[in-house]
């Protein structure tokens, strides 16, 4: 016998067929193409019979077979007033009767919609950083690239040399502009008896003509013209001057030299990378400090230049790449590369020489974490949806009986699904507001709500959209495919597949809720590694206090008031923030040294005590001391540095930094002066005889109110012009990891609502089966079922899914994080408590979640739910 | 006199289904015209012309059994409508009346 099933005509041709041929002539035409078949079977065989009749199918596809009769009765609009008034009214009964279940889905929905909301704004927000200055496309940042022996690129910064941006801008035809940019500079500023500390700049000449910092009073070509300029922003101006003309006034920096204000900026936006209040010149600061525009191996300042509008950027890269070198011979591991400016801030990290991440990660990472939340309350909206069916389909049936078409079913449901959403979004835009405040401090941002700009009502209408189709399509797909001869017959029964639907999306958002939940305690473990990381300096009791007005020069006077005290233990200068060095050089020379022997070495300016201060553990040497009176030339170095210089024994060994002789006095074990994101490199420490950067001060435990007030009262009388400010050195290195604790709020946040939002749908479903099986419980409960395993009963259904979703979670999780750890190279090892951690309290919640409702149908009394039988 | 248009393969379909008189339908149509003229058509092809022809009322048409090896459809049988018939014999009239107008000569001989 043949095979019935095999044999017949293709199945997909003759669906396909039904589905495209008026119905009026599929009869007939079916009819025919299977005679036709059947003769082709017996006279081709099976296999060409087939591609026969699917050919066949094809060729039906002309005008006269699709084109469908009109129908013999007048069509029903879609949209009747009495239609919609009806609508309208059964989907607000339907609200108003079932609080619970529309307070779950607005709820969830609302709560989704905020998440997707303040995404979205802090996206925008993070985009349009350095995207407003109007040459835009044509500013560069230079980035240096270190080149290993093999050729690899293994850093890149955008530390150049000061001496860059003047030299590219003469040979380099296609460059326009070029401005070197310094580090934020803080200078004391004083009008008069009027005294702050202002944040600042060291800026190029040409720094106005190549960005969008519009100048209020002032000519761009001639602002630094004149020696001593400054140029403040319109906020500074207010402050010192009120409404008088700036112009021409004085003002006096670092109780020092007077500076003659030559223009005036307007307030840098929140969205410029570099902000500051005042910009002084770069070209007359070198004039005065020649040591910044000295040499092709250090680097320090960023540089930014302006192309041609007709220049390519793959030519002045090709004539950059080797600049450094053709400048200087010796600088043979270091090439040039242009980065757009506007992608700065979002592309920082640097792979192989090319900006590979950065900021844009997260921004990626939390636009998919705000969908996914979205995600969720939209499957909540599906799932109660889907299984509250049974309750409308005697109106579906009614309905369709007197004759409402799939369509207007459809159109109805969905409507219903726009209204719930129309309400969410009204709250969520609410919420918003309300919660705005926090995420902006969370995130240091100052974020509003555009509600006036078309733009963002605009993406408020598409998320209303999405929403609404996301969850409305299936449930209204779903609820109007309703049989009504089943329905009304009492038959009705929705298929066992439907319900394995709405326990896959329970175990979808139960695995996103979940990895969810990983991450954010992946990111806590991280952040709390490194805060509590030993990185082989003490942090604990050392504070940091700025040297500047007379502090420098009359610091041993500083030190030894201070140091009577019995409340600080040590003090020291660095002229860096020690875990936060910024210098480095390729010019050190010593004995051994060989052609090859290039690389950077971290460089660091410090005093006496420098190690005790720090609790830097010397492995071999001493650090300065002022009983050796040669220490002042010596130098310490790392244990990095000492390997990479081939050094087996380098105390004593002479060493030559810019000139400046001396020997290695000591031998320091590693410790991490930079952020936890990169591996510990070469650093040497040299001694610096004028004090310069800070004062690092460490106080003995438990004296700290103490020791603050005899640090404040010192420095009131040495250095009286200036306030006494500090910064504790703890503080000051989380300071470092401010993105990272970002996220940590924010992962939080968003775990906490996913899995919020998750429980508040399975809270739905569990109260629908337990309603739905009020009977069954009744039934069970006179017959000696204990309270006990009827609550089991009904948990291990939900139980079962959640810890499906843990078995599919753990691992995605674990990849995810795995991968975010790769950034750090110091890291917290991903261990199985946090996933078992994670997996329990989704477990517990879920369970809370749902035995809130089995208890509560396990210990009503049988009497009641089967009275009515 | 109104003219009414033909087309080619549509006045050789409104002539099979005379030709099968009472039995016309999809299959058998194209059938006979594959026996009658050799040519080989595609049903779609039959049935657009049936359906236009059934627009130009020159063909009527009826439900009629169904088979088994029809999976019980129902065929659609056809027959001439007197429109249909009116022109089938305009057809051959103008055509004989050409033929008896070229005189002997004036085609060059088929030999077999």
């Amino acid at each position: 016998m043949k095979n019935s099933r095999n044999a017949g005509p293709p199945r997909l041709a003759d669906r396909l067929l039904e589905f495209f041929c008026a119905p009026h002539l599929l009869e007939e035409v079916q009819g025919d193409l299977h005679e036709r078949y059947v003769r082709d079977v017996t006279r081709m065989g099976i296999a060409k019979a087939k591609r026969t009749y699917t050919y066949n199918v094809l060729s039906f596809l002309r005008p006269f077979a699709l084109k469908r009769r009109s129908s013999e009765y007048p069509p029903i609009p879609l949209f009747s007033v009495d239609m919609l008034r009806n609508y309208i009214k059964i989907a607000w009964r339907n609200l108003a009767n079932n609080k619970a279940f529309s307070f779950i889905n607005i709820v969830g929905l609302s709560l989704g919609m905020v998440c997707s909301l303040i995404i979205y704004l802090w996206v925008q927000d993070e985009r349009k950083y350095d995207k407003f200055h109007a040459n835009g496309d044509r500013l560069y940042r230079v980035i240096v690239n270190s080149i290993e022996k093999t050729g690899e690129i293994s850093n890149s910064f955008e530390n150049s040399p000061g001496v860059l941006s003047g030299i590219l801008k003469k040979e380099i035809p296609e460059i326009s502009h070029a401005a070197t940019i310094t580090w934020e500079n803080k200078d004391r500023m004083r009008v008069g008896t009027k005294a702050t500390n202002e944040k600042g700049r060291i800026v190029g000449a040409d720094f106005f003509e190549m960005f969008s910092f519009p100048l209020l009073k002032g000519n761009p070509r001639t602002i630094f013209a004149a020696p001593n300029s400054l140029v403040i922003s319109q906020r500074l101006a207010n402050k010192y001057f009120g409404f008088a003309d700036p112009i021409g006034k004085l003002i006096r920096l670092n109780e020092k030299d007077d500076y003659v204000v030559s223009g005036v900026f307007a307030t840098v936006p929140a969205n410029s990378s570099i902000k500051f209040d005042y910009v002084r010149s770069f070209e007359s600061f070198a004039k005065n400090n020649p040591w910044i525009v000295d040499g092709w191996s250090d680097f320090g300042p960023s540089t930014v230049v302006m192309l041609r509008s007709d220049a390519s950027l793959e030519k002045v890269n090709a004539k950059i790449r080797r600049f450094l070198t053709q400048h200087d011979k010796t600088v043979t591991d270091k090439t040039l590369s242009l980065q757009p400016y506007r992608d700065q801030y979002l592309y920082s990290r640097f792979e192989n020489g090319i900006p590979v991440g950065g900021r844009i990660e997260y921004v990626r990472l939390f636009s998919v974490v705000a969908l996914f939340v979205l995600l969720i309350a939209c499957i909540n909206f599906v799932n109660l949806a889907t299984a509250r069916s049974v309750k409308r389909a005697k109106e579906i049936g009614i309905r369709k009986v007197v004759g409402a078409a799939k369509a207007y079913l459809v159109g109805q449901f969905m409507g219903e699904s726009l209204l719930m959403t129309l309400i969410a979004a009204s709250l969520s835009i609410l919420l918003s507001f309300l919660l705005l405040p926090t995420f902006n401090s969370i995130t240091g941002k100052t974020i509003e709500i555009p509600l006036d700009t078309p733009a963002f009502v605009g993406k408020l209408t598409i998320l209303v959209t999405i929403t609404t189709l996301l969850s409305g399509i299936y449930p209204a797909l779903f609820l109007s495919s309703f049989n009504p001869v089943n329905v009304l017959k009492g038959s009705f029964s929705t298929k066992p597949g439907i319900a394995t639907f709405r326990k896959g999306l329970v175990v979808f958002q139960f695995t996103l809720s979940l990895a969810l939940i990983i991450g954010a305690l992946v990111v806590y473990q991280q952040m709390n590694y490194i805060q509590t990381k030993n990185i082989g300096l003490s942090r604990e009791n050392v504070l940091y206090i700025k040297l500047e007005g007379e502090l420098g020069k009359k610091y041993e006077s500083f030190k030894q008031t201070v140091l009577q005290s019995n409340t600080i233990e040590h003090i020291t200068t660095i002229n860096t923030i020690p875990t936060d060095v910024g210098n480095a050089t390729s010019d050190l020379i010593w004995t051994t040294k060989k052609p090859t022997d290039k690389f950077s070495i971290w460089l660091m300016g410090a005093s006496y005590d420098f190690a005790k201060t720090l609790n830097i553990k010397l492995k071999e040497g001493r650090s300065f001391s002022p009983a050796f009176r040669t220490d002042t030339a010596g130098f310490l170095l790392n244990e990095v540095a000492a390997e990479r210089m081939h050094l087996k024994n380098p105390i004593g060994q002479p060493i030559d930094l810019w000139g400046k002789k001396g020997t290695v006095i000591g031998l320091m074990k590693n410790f991490h002066m930079q952020s936890l994101h990169r591996t510990i490199e070469p650093l040497i420490v040299y001694f610096e005889p004028q004090p310069r950067g800070n004062i690092v001060a460490r106080i003995q435990a438990g004296k700290t109110q103490q020791a603050l007030l005899i640090l404040q009262k010192a420095h009131k009388e040495i250095n009286p012009a200036y306030p006494f400010s500090y910064e504790f050195a703890d503080d000051a290195f989380r300071q470092q990891y401010k993105s990272e604790t970002i996220i940590r709020e924010l992962a939080t946040c968003f775990a906490v609502l996913a899995i919020l939002i998750s429980c508040l749908g399975l809270f739905g479903l569990a109260a629908f089966t337990a309603e739905q099986r009020t009977k069954e419980i009744g039934v069970r409960k006179v017959l000696g079922a204990s309270v006990s395993s009827i609550i089991t009963l009904l948990s291990t259904d939900f139980l079962k899914l959640v810890l499906l979703a843990i078995v599919i979670a753990s691992p995605i999780a674990w990849w995810i994080m795995d991968k975010w750890l790769q950034d750090f190279a110091y890291k917290t090892e991903l261990s199985w408590w946090i996933f078992a951690l994670s997996g329990l309290l989704a477990v517990g919640i879920a369970l809370l979640t749902v035995s809130f409702q089995s208890v509560k149908a396990a210990l009503t009394n049988p009497v009641k739910s089967l009275r009515s039988e | 006199m109104k003219r009414t248009y033909l087309g080619e393969f549509e006045e050789i379909v409104l002539l099979t289904v005379a030709v099968l008189h009472e039995s016309a339908y999809g299959v058998a149509i194209t059938d006979e015209l594959d026996r009658q003229t050799g040519r080989s058509v595609s049903i779609s092809a039959v049935h657009a012309a049936l359906h236009r022809l059934e627009e130009k009322g020159m063909l009527k048409s009826a439900m009629g059994e169904a088979t088994a090896e029809r999976g019980g459809r129902r065929k659609r049988l056809f027959t001439v409508t007197a429109l249909g018939s009116r022109a089938l014999h305009d057809i051959r009239a103008m055509r004989d009346q050409l033929w008896s107008s070229i005189s002997p000569n004036a085609l060059p001989a088929i030999s077999i």
